[in-house]
C-alpha cells in the first residue's frame, strides 16, 4: 500500500541551529523547540543547543520549557537563532514521548506523567524509580529500605494483579526491560544508570498503555537517554559525594541497667505467671539472673553490675563517604552525532559493610546518512554490585540482631573475640550485629548489556518506517558466605556458601510506519501500525556446600566445604508476537481522538488462548481554542479528555499451562535417589489478564498558565485475574494456575503548579501533587479468601485477600489491652492461649468475638492495611540570583504498618533485648496497658498478629532539601567553561509520623501486597550530599 | 507512481524478512526444556525407581514445619496430653495443646495435604508402572507392593484421624470424576487398605529392607495393627478382627527376623536404621533431608547442642514423667526415653536441666556428647513401625479374641518389660493383661505419633496418677485441665479443604 505513495522532494527543506538559555545565560537542557504550524519538534540538548530541521515554509518556531514562558520565535534569513526564556508560567508544550512515537503536551488525549532530566538531577538518585518518586500522581513509588539502591516498589494506579507482578513495564528508547522475572527486591530498572536519563514519561491510562497491549496493565515507564550534540563538542562533568547517618528516627532499646531490671523482673514472675510449674522445679537450673552475672566476669562486675552499654545501632552503622561521578563527551553536527557516557557510583549504606558499587559505560550515536535514511543505535554497559546486607528476614540477621543484642554486651571481648547473646545463659542467642555484617556476605552482582540499532526510512511525504532491533542481557551472579561462628545462621554448619548465576537474554524486534497527514485546513492525522516480535531465554545454575575448616575460602571455593549440596539449573523461554496501530486525529486543533489496538500473542498462555487483541480509544476537546475562552484573561488552558480501553498482564512464570512432573529427593540406603512424580495440574484454557480502564482528566491553566492544575480520574476493573487457585488437596495438587476473580481499583490524582512570585532576581514555583487510589477485590475462585498470597505466615496468616476487602489486608486479633485484677475470674474462664497455662490478670486480652471463651482463627479479622488512602509531594523551589532553593516534602496519609518488630519487642522478654516500651508493661499498679506482664518466656507470654501491632504509618517527609548556586556566565567564561554549578543537599532531613519503627515507609518482605509489613528492617539514613555539574 | 529505486532495495532488504517471519507460527509455542512431562516419562524400568522414590519422599511431610518452632509430627502428641511446650509462639500449636482447635489448624491442614500428597504418588505409581514394558516381572510387583504398602499407609493414618474421607485411587487431572470428590464411608475406606496390604503381602517382598524401603515385615506389621484398630472403636469388628491382628503379629514373631534391641539408646543410633527393632522407618539423611524435629525436641536455650535453635517446643509433662514405674530403664536418664542432663553445647561439661526431654529421638551425633562435637544436622531416621509395637498388638489382641493371656501373650508382654528392667507376672486375669498391656502401649510406645490413635481406638486414656485408665470423653489432661470431648475422637476436616470442594460436606461433629 504504501508503495503507491509518493516520495517527495526533499529540496524545500531547512535546518535552523541555536541554542536555549535563561536570562543569566544558563544552558536549558530538555527545552522544547517547535516548528510552528508544523508537528516538526526538537529537544535540546544538555548544553542547550539545538538543532531542527524543518519545511521552508515555517515562519516561525515555539521555545518553551517547564517553568518559563513560551517564547515564539520568527525565522528570518538566519539559520541559527539563540533564544533565552523568562521564568514563568508553566509551558504546555512539551513534547512527550509515547509508545511509538512522540506528542505535543497539548495534543495528548491520555494520561501521561513526564519527569525531566533538571528534575532527577535534584537529588542524585542511584535508581530511577527513587529518582521519579513523587514526580508524578497516580504513581506511589515505595522506598522501603534504607540500603543502597533502595529496594523499591513501584505501583502506578494500584494493584492490577493478586498473583503476577505489579511491575511496571519499563522501555528504555524503545527496549523493553524484564518485567517479573527479577528477585531480590529489586527490578531490571535498579540497574540502568540514571545519569543516562533524559526524560522518563510515565504511562497511566488505557489510551496510552493500549499500545502496549498485553504487558501495560501495570503502566508503562517509557525512558529517552541522553543523546549526542549537533553542536560540536560538548564535556560535561557530574560528581556528588555524600555521607549517611542515622536517620530522623529510631526505635529505642533498653540499655543494659533497664534490662538488667526487666531481666530480674521476669524471673521473679515465674512463679506467678506458672506457679505449677516452679513448684515442679522445673525452674532449678535457670539461675536466678542476679546470680548467673555474677559468675560471668567477662561482663559483669562480681556484684553483677555490667560493663558495658553497647548502642547497637551505632556500633552497626558507619559512616563513609559516597562518590559519584558521571562523565559525558557529546560530539556531531546537524547530520551525525554522538555521545560516550561514563559512569562511576560508589554508595556506601549506612550499616557495616553495606555498599553499591556501579560502573557504566554507554555509547550512542545517531547519523543521518541520506536525506531519507537515518540511522542510530546505543550500547551501554552496567556493572553493579551489591552487598545485601539485610538478607534473612525471620532469622537472627544483622537488622534483627541490632535490636536484640544485650546491651550490656561488648563488640569483641578484650581477647578481640565477639561477644554473642547465646554467651549469655538463658538467652535465645545469635550473633551481635557487627559480627554478621562482618561475617556475613550476600553479594550481587548483575551486568546489563543494552543495545538496540535503529533505522527511520522516510518513504514518502509524510511516511515513515522505522524499525528497531534491541538486545538486553541481563546476568546476575550471587555469591553468599556466612561464616563459622555466626549462631543461628550458619555456626552448626561451620560455615555456608552458595553460588549462582541467572542469565536473562532478551531480543526484540519492532517495525512500525508513521503516517502524518494534513488532508484539510482543520484535519490532523497520524497513522502508526507496526508488528514486533520478543523472546527471552533465561538460564540459571547454582551450587552450595558448607562445613569449612576456615572462613578463607569464602564463596570463592564452593569444593572446599566438606558437606556438598546438590546444584540446581534450569531454563526457561518466552515469547511475543505482536500486531499494533494507532490513529490520532485532530479536528480545527480542538476535538482529538485517539484509537489504539494492539494484538498480543505470548507463548505462556494455553494453546487455544495465545491471541488477544487490546484496543482503547480517548477523545479530548480543547475547551481553550474555542472562541468563547480563546480571550479569556484568566483561562489561558482548558482541556478536557476521556479514554476507555484494555491492557493486559503476562507475567506469570513459563509453562504454567502445560501438565508437568515434579523431581523429589528420594532417599533409599541412606543415599540420594532422584524421585519423578506429582507435579502441576495443566491448564490448557489459560489466558491473559485483563485489565479495562476508564478515565477522565482535566487540564487547566490560568493567568498565562502561572497556575496549571491537572487532575484525573480513573476505574479500573481487571478480569480474568491470573492466579494459582486452590484446588481440593486430594488431587495431590494444592494449586492450578487459572484465570479467576476480578478487582477494581479507582481513584483520583491531582497536581498543581503555580508560580507565586516572579521577578528578575527572586522566582518562587510550588507543585503540589495529591493521589488517591481505592482497591477491592470483586470475586475469587472460590467463596474461600485466600490466604498466604503475597504475605508471610508469622505466628499465623499476616494477609487477606477477600472479596469485598483490598488487597495488602492485615489480618490477626483485636488486642483490647491486659487482663485486670479485677477480671481475673473473665480471664481464668478462657481456653489456655498461652501454652495450655491459665490466663491471669496480667496477660494479653483479645476481643473474644464470637464468645466462645477460645481464641482462634474465629476471632481474626482484618485489622489494617499497608497502602495509604492519599500520597503525594509538595514542592518548592526558590530562585534569587544565582542560587536555587529547593524544599521536597513527601507525604502519606492512613497507609497502616504491621509492625511485627514488637513480637520480639515486647511480647517476650528476657531472652533478648526488648524495646523500651516494655518499662510500661503491665504491673499490679500499672494495670491500664497495652503490655504483657513482664515474665520469663519459659513460664508461657502470649505472641500473635494484633491490632497492637498495627500502627498508623502516616508520615511526612522532607524528602530532599536542596541548595545550589550557578555561577555566573563571567564567571564560567573566565574558567573557559559553558556552565558550572555546586549544591548541598540533605535527603530524609526531617520525618514526622506517630509510628514507633525505624521508617513508616517500609516493607521486608518482596511482594508489592506486604507494604507495611516489617520485621526489622535496614533503617533509612540521613544523607548529606555535595556536589559539582561542570560543562565545557 | 514515483519511487525511490535505492529505497526500495532497501526496503525490501528491512521488511521482508520480517514479514515472512509472520508466518512462523512455532513463535509462541511453547515446550519446558527443566521439566517432564507424564506422557514422555515412565517408560522404563528406572522409572518406575524413581516415581516410588518420590512416594518415600513424601512421607518425610510428618517432620514438615507447621508455622514457627512447630513440625507436624507434634499435632499427634499435643493431644495426648504427655506432653506440653517450654514456648508459647505458635497459637496453632497451643489450640491443639489445650484442646481448642478447630479446622483452620495449620498441622491438620498439614496432616491432610501430606498424606493425601503420598496418594497421590503411589496413584500415579499404580498408574504408570504396570505399562512400562520391557520390565522385569519381580521388580514391578516389588515395586507395585512398596506402592500398595504406602497407600495404605497413608489411608490408614486419613481414616483414624478424620473417619469418612474421600478415596482417590487414580492419578487426578482438573477433569477427572472424582476431582471434587465427597467422603466415602469409613468401612469402604478400611477395606481398600486391608485390599491394598493384602495385595502387598503377595509382592514378594522381602521380609525385611535395609535400605528403608517397605519390606514384608512392614506390610504384616501394619495389616496386624489395621486388623486391630478395626477390632475397636469406632469400627468395633470385635473378637474375629483381633483374632486377624494376633494371627498377623504371630507371622511376624514367627519369622524371627526381627528383635528388640538390647537397649534403647539403639533405638536413636544411626547405625541401627531399617534393622533389628526397626521394621519401618521414615528416612533422613543430611545433605537430602535432615531430620527436622531435632531442634524442636531440644530444651528452650539449655545451650546443650551444636543445634544453634533449641526450642523446646515438645517437652514430656511432669506428670506422664512421674508415672513411670520405679526401676523403669526407660526413666533413666539418658539411658531410656529422658533425659534430664546433657553437656554444655552438646559436649561439654554435664548440666543438670532440672526437668525431663525427650531422648528417644535424641541424635548425638548431631548435638554432641562427652568429648565429641556435634555436626549440628541430623541423619537420624523417624520411626513407624517397631517390633515392640507388634509384640504388644499381639499380646493384647490374642487376649481379647481368646478371652485369656496364653503363655505367648504374656511372653510377649514380658520381653518388653525385661528389657525395662521390670519384672512380670506368670499369670494374669483377662482384664489385668489388658490393663497392663495398654499401659505398656503408653509407656513403650510414647512419643511415637501412637498413643492418640490407641486413645481413640479405646476410648480410654491412661490416668497417671491412678495408673488406671480413664474414659477418653471427660479426661482431663493433668498438666492443663484441658477436657477431651465426644467431638475430639475425630479431627476436624480442614476449612480451606471444605471451601475448595464443596462435596466435602458434612464437617466433623462438633466442629463449626
Amino acid at each position: 500500500m504504501f508503495l503507491m505513495l509518493a516520495l517527495s522532494s526533499k529540496a524545500q527543506q531547512k535546518t535552523i541551529t541555536g541554542k536555549v538559555t535563561d536570562k543569566d545565560n544558563f544552558p536549558l537542557a530538555g527545552a522544547t523547540v517547535q516548528a510552528k504550524g508544523s508537528s516538526e519538534t526538537t529537544v535540546t540538548a544538555e548544553d542547550g543547543n539545538f538543532t531542527l530541521e524543518l519545511p521552508a515554509s515555517i515562519q516561525a518556531i515555539i521555545i518553551s520549557y517547564v517553568g518559563y514562558n513560551d517564547r515564539e520565535v520568527p525565522l528570518g534569513s538566519s539559520t541559527t537563532i539563540n533564544v533565552s526564556l523568562e521564568p514563568g508560567a508553566r509551558s504546555m508544550e512539551d513534547v512527550v514521548v509515547v509508545g511509538y512515537g512522540s506528542r505535543r503536551k497539548s495534543d495528548l488525549t491520555g494520561a501521561v506523567g513526564s519527569v525531566r532530566a533538571s528534575q532527577l538531577q535534584e537529588r542524585p538518585p542511584s535508581s530511577l524509580n527513587q529518582a521519579i518518586a513523587g514526580r508524578v500522581p497516580g504513581v506511589q513509588v515505595n522506598t522501603n529500605s534504607g540500603r543502597p539502591g533502595g529496594q523499591t516498589n513501584v505501583r502506578i494506579r494500584g494493584f492490577s494483579s493478586i498473583n503476577t507482578s505489579n511491575n511496571p513495564l519499563y522501555i528504555i528508547d524503545g527496549v523493553a526491560l524484564p518485567q517479573g522475572t527479577q528477585n531480590e527486591n529489586s527490578n531490571a530498572i535498579d540497574y540502568i544508570n540514571p545519569s543516562d536519563i533524559a526524560s522518563v514519561e510515565i504511562l497511566k491510562d488505557a489510551s496510552a498503555t493500549a499500545i502496549y497491549g498485553a504487558r501495560g496493565a501495570n503502566g508503562v515507564v517509557l525512558i529517552t537517554t541522553k543523546r549526542g550534540s549537533k553542536t560540536g563538542g560538548r564535556i560535561t562533568y557530574d560528581m556528588d559525594m555524600s555521607i549517611p547517618t542515622i536517620g530522623p528516627k529510631r526505635v529505642e532499646m533498653l540499655n543494659a541497667k533497664e534490662y538488667i531490671e526487666v531481666e530480674n523482673l521476669a524471673y521473679d514472675n515465674i512463679k506467678v505467671y506458672d506457679p505449677a510449674g516452679w513448684a515442679a522445679g522445673n525452674y532449678a537450673t535457670l539461675q536466678d539472673p542476679r546470680e548467673k552475672r555474677k559468675n560471668l566476669p567477662l561482663l559483669f562486675d562480681s556484684e553483677g553490675n555490667p560493663l558495658y552499654d553497647t548502642d547497637w545501632l551505632k556500633e552497626s552503622t558507619q559512616n563513609k563517604l559516597s562518590q559519584n561521578h558521571q562523565l559525558g563527551f557529546t560530539g556531531g553536527n546537524a547530520d551525525n552525532s554522538y555521545g560516550i557516557f561514563l559512569g562511576f557510583r560508589d554508595d556506601n549504606g549506612l550499616l557495616l559493610n553495606s555498599y553499591m558499587t556501579r560502573y557504566s559505560g554507554r555509547f550512542v550515536i545517531d547519523s543521518k546518512i541520506k536525506s531519507w535514511l537515518k540511522v542510530g543505535g546505543s550500547v551501554s554497559y552496567n556493572n553493579q554490585e551489591e552487598n545485601l546486607v539485610d538478607r534473612g528476614t525471620g532469622g537472627l540477621n544483622s537488622v534483627r540482631m541490632i535490636t536484640e543484642a544485650f546491651p550490656f554486651l561488648p563488640v569483641r571481648y578484650p581477647d578481640g573475640t565477639y561477644a554473642e547473646n547465646y554467651h549469655y545463659p538463658g538467652a535465645e542467642g545469635g550473633s551481635n550485629p557487627v559480627h554478621i555484617l562482618n561475617d556475613r556476605k550476600f553479594l550481587m552482582n548483575t551486568q546489563t548489556a543494552l543495545g538496540d540499532v535503529h533505522v527511520n526510512i522516510n518513504l514518502a511525504k509524510g511516511l515513515e518506517f522505522r524499525s528497531q532491533a534491541g538486545v538486553n542481557v541481563v546476568t546476575r551472579g550471587f555469591r553468599e558466605y556466612n561464616g563459622r561462628t555466626l549462631d543461628q545462621i550458619s555456626r552448626s554448619q561451620n560455615g555456608t556458601a552458595f553460588v549462582g548465576n541467572n542469565r536473562e537474554t532478551f531480543w526484540s524486534s519492532e517495525n512500525y510506519f508513521t503516517y502524518t497527514a494534513k488532508p484539510g485546513a482543520d484535519h490532523d492525522l497520524v497513522a502508526m501500525v507496526g508488528l514486533s516480535w520478543q523472546e527471552t531465554n533465561i538460564f540459571n545454575i547454582s551450587a552450595s556446600s558448607q562445613n569449612f575448616s576456615t572462613d578463607f575460602f569464602q564463596y570463592n571455593n564452593i569444593g572446599a566445604g566438606s558437606q556438598q549440596n546438590p546444584g540446581g539449573s534450569g531454563a526457561a523461554r518466552f515469547s511475543f508476537n505482536s500486531y499494533f496501530g494507532r490513529i490520532n486525529y485532530t479536528f480545527r486543533n480542538k476535538y482529538l481522538l485517539t484509537v489504539t489496538g494492539r494484538a498480543d500473542g505470548s507463548s505462556r498462555f494455553g494453546e487455544s488462548n495465545k491471541y488477544t487483541f487490546f484496543p482503547s480509544a480517548a477523545l479530548a476537546w480543547r475547551v481553550s481554542e474555542e472562541d468563547f475562552l480563546s480571550n479569556s484573561s484568566v483561562i489561558s488552558n482548558l482541556k478536557l479528555r476521556g479514554s476507555y480501553g484494555f491492557t493486559g498482564n503476562s507475567e506469570i512464570p513459563a509453562y504454567q499451562s502445560l501438565e508437568n512432573l515434579g523431581t523429589y529427593a528420594g532417599i533409599i540406603n541412606d543415599s540420594r535417589v532422584t524421585g519423578v512424580g506429582i507435579g502441576r495440574l495443566a491448564n490448557p484454557d489459560l489466558k491473559w489478564e485483563k485489565t479495562a480502564q476508564a478515565d477522565l482528566g482535566l487540564e487547566l491553566g490560568l493567568w498565562g498558565n502561572r497556575v496549571t492544575l491537572e487532575a484525573d480520574v480513573y476505574y479500573r476493573k481487571t478480569t480474568d485475574m491470573l492466579l494459582d487457585a486452590p484446588v481440593p488437596r486430594t488431587s495431590g495438587r494444592a494449586t492450578v494456575r487459572r484465570n479467576i476473580g476480578s478487582m477494581e481499583n479507582k481513584g483520583l490524582e491531582l497536581s498543581l503548579n503555580t508560580v507565586n512570585i516572579s521577578t528578575a532576581d527572586f522566582s518562587w514555583n510550588s507543585s503540589f501533587n495529591i493521589s488517591f487510589n481505592r482497591n477491592k477485590v470483586l470475586s475469587l475462585a472460590t467463596s474461600a479468601p485466600i490466604f498466604g498470597v503475597g504475605n508471610p505466615g508469622f505466628t499465623n496468616q499476616t494477609g487477606i485477600i477477600r472479596v469485598g476487602d483490598p488487597v495488602g489486608s492485615f489480618w490477626g486479633l483485636v488486642r483490647l489491652g491486659t487482663w485486670s485484677d479485677k477480671e481475673a475470674a473473665e480471664a481464668a474462664a478462657f481456653n489456655s492461649y498461652r501454652g495450655g497455662k491459665p490466663i491471669l490478670p496480667g496477660d494479653i486480652k483479645y476481643l473474644d468475638v464470637n464468645g466462645d471463651k477460645i481464641i482462634n482463627d474465629e476471632d481474626r479479622m482484618i485489622i489494617g492495611n499497608g497502602n495509604p488512602d492519599a500520597w503525594g509531594a509538595f514542592f518548592n523551589s526558590f530562585r534569587y540570583k544565582d542560587f536555587e532553593l529547593v524544599v521536597e516534602l513527601q507525604y502519606s496519609i492512613g497507609n497502616d504498618v504491621l509492625n511485627m518488630t514488637k513480637h520480639s519487642g515486647e511480647d517476650r522478654v528476657g531472652i533478648a533485648n526488648s524495646y523500651k516500651t516494655v518499662l510500661n508493661a503491665w504491673t499490679p499498679t500499672n494495670q491500664n496497658t497495652p503490655i504483657a506482664a513482664i515474665r520469663d518466656t519459659r513460664a508461657g507470654y502470649v505472641t500473635n498478629v494484633d491490632t497492637r501491632w498495627v500502627e498508623d504509618g502516616s508520615f511526612l517527609r522532607g524528602r530532599n532539601l536542596l541548595l545550589a548556586y550557578n555561577f555566573p556566565s563571567q564567571v564560567t567564561e573566565k574558567l573557559h567553561l559553558s556552565r558550572l554549578r555546586i549544591f548541598g543537599s540533605v535527603q530524609n532531613f526531617f520525618l514526622a509520623t506517630k509510628y514507633t519503627g525505624n521508617d513508616p515507609e517500609v516493607t521486608t518482605y518482596g511482594h508489592p501486597f506486604a507494604q507495611g509489613q516489617t520485621f526489622f528492617d535496614y533503617p533509612k539514613p540521613t544523607v548529606y550530599t555535595f556536589g559539582i555539574n561542570a560543562s565545557l | 507512481m514515483q519511487t525511490n529505486i535505492k529505497f526500495k532495495n532497501i526496503f525490501i532488504l528491512l521488511v521482508l524478512p520480517v514479514v515472512v517471519a509472520t508466518g512462523c507460527k512455532k513463535f509462541v509455542d511453547e515446550t519446558d526444556p527443566s521439566n517432564l512431562t507424564p506422557d514422555s516419562y515412565y517408560t522404563v524400568p528406572e522409572h518406575a525407581t524413581a516415581a516410588i522414590a518420590s512416594a518415600y519422599a513424601q512421607t518425610r511431610f510428618i517432620g514438615g514445619g507447621a508455622g514457627i518452632f512447630v513440625q507436624n509430627f507434634q499435632m499427634l502428641e499435643a493431644v495426648t496430653g504427655t506432653v506440653k511446650t517450654e514456648t508459647g509462639q505458635n497459637s496453632d500449636y497451643n489450640n491443639l495443646l489445650g484442646l481448642a482447635f478447630n479446622g483452620e489448624n495449620e498441622l491438620i491442614n498439614n496432616w491432610w495435604n501430606g498424606l493425601y500428597n503420598v496418594i497421590a504418588q503411589v496413584n500415579l505409581v499404580l498408574d504408570k508402572v504396570p505399562g512400562i514394558n520391557p520390565m522385569e516381572e519381580d521388580l514391578k510387583k516389588r515395586i507395585l507392593g512398596e506402592a500398595y504398602f504406602l497407600r495404605a499407609w497413608a489411608y490408614f493414618y486419613l481414616v483414624q484421624l478424620w473417619g469418612d474421607v474421600p478415596l482417590i485411587t487414580t492419578p487426578q487431572s482438573t477433569s477427572s470424576p472424582d476431582f471434587y470428590p465427597s467422603r466415602t464411608g469409613m468401612d469402604a475406606v478400611y477395606d481398600q487398605i486391608v485390599n491394598d496390604l493384602k495385595t502387598a503381602e503377595a509382592s514378594g517382598l522381602a521380609w525385611t529392607d535395609a535400605s528403608g524401603r517397605a519390606s514384608m515385615g512392614a506390610v504384616k506389621s501394619l495389616l496386624a495393627k489395621v486388623y486391630l484398630t478395626m477390632a475397636g472403636y469406632p469400627l468395633q469388628k470385635g473378637n474375629e478382627y483381633y483374632r486377624l491382628a494376633a494371627e498377623k503379629a504371630l507371622e511376624i514373631i514367627d519369622s524371627h527376623e526381627f528383635s528388640l534391641f538390647p537397649n534403647y539408646g539403639d533405638l536413636h543410633n544411626p547405625t541401627l536404621e531399617n534393622r533389628g527393632e526397626h521394621i519401618f522407618q521414615i528416612q533422613y539423611l543430611v545433605g537430602v533431608a535432615d531430620n527436622p524435629m531435632q531442634g524442636v525436641l531440644l530444651p528452650n536455650f539449655k545451650d546443650i547442642s551444636k543445634y544453634g535453635t533449641e526450642v523446646g517446643s515438645i517437652v514430656p509433662t511432669n506428670s506422664f514423667y512421674n508415672s513411670f514405674e520405679t526401676g523403669d530403664r526407660r526413666k533413666i536418664d539418658r539411658v531410656g526415653f529422658f533425659y534430664t542432663h546433657y553437656y554444655e553445647q552438646g559436649d561439654g561439661a554435664l548440666k543438670d536441666l532440672s526437668a525431663p526431654y525427650i531422648y528417644k529421638h535424641f541424635d548425638s551425633l548431631a548435638h554432641g556428647t562427652a568429648g565429641k562435637e556435634g555436626t549440628g544436622n541430623s541423619s537420624l531416621n523417624w520411626p513407624q513401625i517397631r517390633y515392640a509395637e507388634t509384640l504388644l498388638i499381639y499380646a493384647e489382641a490374642q487376649n481379647e479374641a481368646d478371652g485369656a493371656p496364653n503363655a505367648a501373650a504374656i511372653n510377649a508382654l514380658k520381653t518388653v518389660r525385661d528389657r525395662a528392667g521390670l519384672t512380670t507376672p506368670g499369670t494374669f486375669t483377662q482384664d489385668a493383661f489388658r490393663q497392663a498391656v495398654w499401659r505398656e502401649r503408653w509407656y513403650e510406645l510414647c512419643f511415637e505419633n501412637i498413643t492418640w490413635f490407641d486413645m481413640v481406638r479405646l476410648r480410654k486414656v491412661f490416668n497417671e496418677s491412678t495408673k488406671g485408665f480413664d474414659d477418653f470423653i471427660g479426661h482431663q489432661f493433668a498438666d492443663n485441665s484441658a477436657v477431651l470431648a465426644e467431638k475430639h475422637l475425630l479431627f476436624p476436616l480442614p476449612t480451606s479443604e471444605m471451601r475448595n470442594n464443596p462435596n466435602l460436606t458434612p464437617q466433623n461433629p462438633g466442629y463449626l
